[in-house]
């Protein structure tokens, strides 16, 4: 069952077409990647999924409801999370203080209530453990590495218990070591917390490797979706990455 | 189950930590001290009238700089323009005292429940924008409430208002605004510490650093921006009605001019913008030194020009502000750790 359809989305900036009639689905329970050459429109198309941009038509069906015309926050509350091709935390922040912002806030009395409540703490150190950064959770967001930032941003979104995360290039700039450590926590939330995840990313060894399905873009449209294997072997994902090939 | 709920900053002990221990006692004295000068007044044949005065300066600009504070320090939305509440306050317990003859010390909350709810309207227009854009509408806002009032007979026009002294001996005159004002300026700094140390003031700071990141974080930022702003046009709407009896005046040509809008501005920024102990630090050293340089060179532009300088070299010395530089050299005293 789609937990994410998309119908003929469409946006464009001034004369530029970033995303053309995009149509794609994301299984309930799967790892999805969207992946493309530069340029393609995988992260307009994010934004477009996240309500981040408004699309200029099409449809994005969250859960069985339309929501292409809702505010992000109204997004996020629905259980849809994201992170940022470049990590967005909140460098004046402390990395609890990241932690917490994350978390739902309930009704006109949430929003009066203290910052945090002790289950609200207890949940983000357990969520900062998971991602091995628990003890810096006073620290100051600005003095993190790009590595650790990488990994508040994972495990920031996870307080908002999302059915469904898009991460735009969680493997962008990381060494080895931290890559594996991402590839084997997205693995962990999906086969033991059936979190769903849709991911755009460059590095065809996670691509391949965690993902069920795969989304290819090219010049704002979907030209395949399909499992690994398969989609690796199509004629047209390979001309759009490599070019007309003549022998 | 029941949870203790906590700021998301306390993570210091403040149980065992005989700095943060004895910082609500040192507090509590200063507040006592302060609630006591007018007694001193009452009780010595010293006039006090100087200081009464100096003190419901301060208190005043406090009101204003904290209650800035909450739109321009905490969601770093920059307005110019906050002193059209003051105006609203001023205006509005001026008419109902001229008018119907009510006192300005029961049309007070009344005149920041109406500052509030225009600030609400106001904010659902003007915080459409961002930036440079925002800051201009704040300066526009106030440029057309003074062309209203300096072409409104019923409002006194470019003339203003006259209002009555309350009626009270001369010596004793400024002590019912001393403790209006004093409760005010407390009231306001309360507000801002309880919205600092809230889910709303956590989302606030949140918006300030990034607006994309907080809306998908969950938070409906429009809604937080509007609320941010309405909130704190109240305390200033509140002390803008308490100034105009004081002052037995109100006239467009003190509440409407961009220098009143920009002074609690300058003052947050001197003391520390999104701190709460900035804009109160910030709004007693430019009273002080204003009073200082005054005292010094006389009521001529020399006094203007010495207060601008100092707030240069602070400035340059502690760019995050006083409070905001201090904490992040680590040398922050716990009397003024209230983040």
């Amino acid at each position: 069952m789609a937990l994410l359809e998309i119908h003929g989305l469409n946006k464009a900036f001034g004369g530029l077409q970033a995303v053309r009639d995009c149509s794609f689905h994301v299984e309930e329970g799967s790892i999805t990647a969207l992946i493309g050459p530069n340029g393609a429109g995988k992260t307009t198309a994010f934004n477009l999924i996240s309500g981040v941009l408004r699309a200029d038509s099409g449809r994005v069906i969250f859960r069985g409801e339309q929501i292409q015309h809702l505010p992000p926050h109204q997004i996020t509350r629905r259980g849809m999370s994201r992170t940022f091709q470049i990590s967005r935390n909140l460098e004046d922040l402390t990395v609890l203080e990241n932690m917490i912002v994350q978390s739902p806030v309930h009704g006109w009395r949430g929003l009066l209530r203290r910052s945090m409540s002790a289950e609200e703490r207890d949940r983000a150190m357990e969520l900062l453990e998971f991602v091995g950064i628990a003890k810096l959770a006073h620290a100051e967001t600005r003095d993190l590495s790009y590595g650790q930032k990488k990994l508040l941003d994972f495990a920031s979104l996870l307080m908002s218990s999302p059915k469904l995360i898009l991460l735009d290039e969680p493997a962008g700039g990381v060494n080895p070591a931290l890559l594996e450590s991402i590839m084997e926590r997205i693995t962990e939330l999906n086969e033991q917390r059936g979190i769903t995840f849709l991911i755009v990313e460059h590095n065809m060894e996670l691509v391949m490797r965690i993902s069920h399905s795969v989304v290819v873009m090219a010049y704002g449209s979907v030209i395949a979706q399909d499992a690994p294997d398969i989609v690796q072997n199509d004629p047209r994902v390979l001309q759009a990455y490599l070019g007309e090939v003549t022998l | 189950m029941a949870t203790a709920d906590v700021s998301v900053t306390d993570n210091r002990d403040t149980t065992t930590s005989s700095g943060y221990k004895s910082r609500k006692y040192i507090l509590g004295v200063i507040v006592a001290a302060l609630a006591l000068v007018p007694v001193l007044q009452w009780q010595t044949t010293n006039n006090l009238n100087f200081w009464l005065n100096l003190l419901i300066i301060i208190f005043l600009w406090i009101t204003m700089s904290t209650s800035w504070n909450i739109i321009g320090g905490y969601a770093g939305y920059i307005s110019l323009g906050h002193n059209v509440f003051a105006a609203i306050g001023g205006y509005l317990a001026a008419m109902l005292l001229l008018r119907l003859d009510i006192p300005v010390f029961v049309t007070a909350p009344f005149a920041g429940l109406v500052a509030m709810v225009v600030g609400f309207v106001i904010g659902l227009i003007t915080l459409r924008v961002r930036g440079p854009a925002f800051i201009i509408s704040t300066i526009a806002l106030v440029l057309v409430l003074r062309t209203i009032i300096d072409n409104w007979d019923f409002l006194g026009g470019v003339r203003g208002l006259t209002l009555p002294l309350i009626g009270l001996d001369v010596q004793l005159v400024k002590i019912p605004f001393y403790y209006a004002m004093l409760l005010v300026a407390l009231l306001s700094i309360y507000f801002s510490y309880w919205i600092r140390h809230s889910k709303f003031g956590l989302g606030l700071r949140a918006i300030s650093q990034d607006e994309i990141k907080a809306e998908t974080a969950g938070i409906p930022t429009k809604m937080y921006k509007v609320l941010a702003y309405a909130a704190s046009a109240f305390f200033i709407g509140v002390a803008g009605a308490l100034w105009s009896q004081y002052v037995t005046f109100v006239d467009p040509g003190t509440y409407l001019i961009i220098l009143f809008g920009a002074r609690p501005v300058l003052m947050t920024l001197l003391g520390g913008k999104g701190t709460v102990a900035g804009p109160v630090v910030g709004a007693a050293l430019v009273i002080l030194a204003t009073e200082f340089s005054e005292s010094q060179f006389g009521g001529t532009e020399l006094n203007v020009i010495g207060v601008g300088v100092v707030m240069i070299i602070v400035l340059l010395f502690f760019p995050d502000g006083l409070v905001g530089s201090l904490r992040r050299a680590g040398r922050l005293p716990a009397l003024l750790d209230w983040d």
